[in-house]
């Protein structure tokens, strides 16, 4: 059996969880003893400790907009600039609203509706919750490890 | 961040026995005279037991616990580790103890990291509480249908009686208490130091 990538994430907006996912796969929300798990799970599951990423920044609110913009880094270099927009309310619903406000500061570089968003049936209120940012982080982080030049531009 | 150092080390202390059903209601009327709540707690649960295996040695096991009673709670993940060898006068069993709340995805999320569902079972019976300890009067029912809740036996005509408290390493006192807790419940019930690894695979 081939083996699997297991993440672990954590995230300052909910400090006492904990996320796990397989990318593609099932994702946990688990209080923060599941680190503790996890080193008792270490002769099973090794720890690729040079993959780590971190993202760290500030986070500023406009009405009803939560932007976060930090710096993304992977064993203290540097591989990239993250931006987070959070509206209060059902992302497809304000989705336009969102693109007009991301365009007034990232001009043309607007990206597309999140895939986890497209997936999720219409018409009902779906809040975005951490399991959906940590996979869209997830997504990102992947790409910026695999990131040959440092720098480039990666959405 | 993952935790190296300076985690709290959780240890369960544990002392068990069961009664006959027949003994059931005096043990429960003697509970509710010695122990803190008014009205003890019911609860019914199902535990799914998961084990990892693995190149060498014994397997993981994780118990994965949810409540029937209130199905919206989290499930609890459990971490058991082995019996602390070491002083043999030492009155309850005492072992290292992780417990972790997790959303629903949990038995997915266990099987895509490669653990299989050993067995499960049903529990249902009284909580009762004095300071620290803990005290559960249930019985256990096997489930006939794997996933099937509705449809469960009764493994026995007995009540397990667990008596445990949960502390911080290095916490000795919580045994004296104990023992002298199962004191006060004798004969109708003898709380014991069992040894897990004469009833495991």
């Amino acid at each position: 059996q081939p083996s699997k990538l297991l993440y672990v994430m954590h995230n300052s907006e909910v400090p006492l969880s904990c996320m796990a996912l397989f990318e593609g796969g099932p994702c946990l929300t688990a209080d923060t003893n599941f680190d503790v798990l996890m080193v008792k799970l270490k002769s099973h599951f090794q720890n690729a400790k040079g993959h780590k990423v971190e993202c760290r920044g500030s986070r500023y609110r406009y009405c009803d907009f939560l932007i976060k913009v930090g710096t993304v880094t992977m064993s203290s270099s540097a591989r990239g600039i993250s931006a987070e927009v959070w509206p209060e309310f059902d992302i497809r619903d304000c989705w336009n609203l969102m693109r007009e406000f991301i365009q007034s500061f990232l001009g043309n570089n607007v990206p597309e509706l999140p895939t986890v968003f497209a997936a999720k049936p219409e018409g009902l209120f779906a809040p975005a919750d951490c399991v959906d940012t940590m996979t869209q982080y997830l997504e990102l982080f992947n790409k910026l490890r695999k990131l040959q030049i440092p720098g480039s531009n990666v959405r | 961040m993952p935790i190296t150092s300076g985690t709290i080390n959780m240890m369960e202390y544990l002392l068990q026995g069961s009664v006959l059903d027949s003994a059931l209601e005096s043990l429960l009327h003697r509970l509710r005279g010695l122990c803190d709540n008014m009205e003890p707690e019911t609860f019914t649960d199902h535990e799914l037991v998961f084990l990892l295996k693995g190149q060498q040695g014994n397997p993981f096991i994780l118990r994965a616990r949810r409540s029937l009673s209130h199905p919206t709670a989290p499930w609890h993940l459990r971490y058991l580790g082995q019996p602390e060898v070491g002083d043999k006068s030492r009155h309850a069993l005492v072992r290292n103890c992780v417990d972790v709340a997790a959303s629903h995805s949990l038995p997915d999320f266990l099987n895509e990291m490669g653990f299989r569902m050993d067995h499960e079972f049903v529990t249902s019976g009284h909580i009762f509480r004095k300071g620290a300890m803990k005290v559960v009067v249930c019985n256990v029912s096997r489930v006939l249908v794997p996933g099937n809740t509705e449809n469960t036996e009764r493994m026995s005509l007995s009540h397990l009686v667990e008596l445990s408290v949960l502390a911080p390493a290095g916490q000795d006192t919580m045994s004296e208490d104990m023992r002298s807790f199962a004191e006060q419940l004798k004969p109708l019930i003898h709380l014991e130091k069992i040894d897990p690894s004469k009833q495991r695979h």
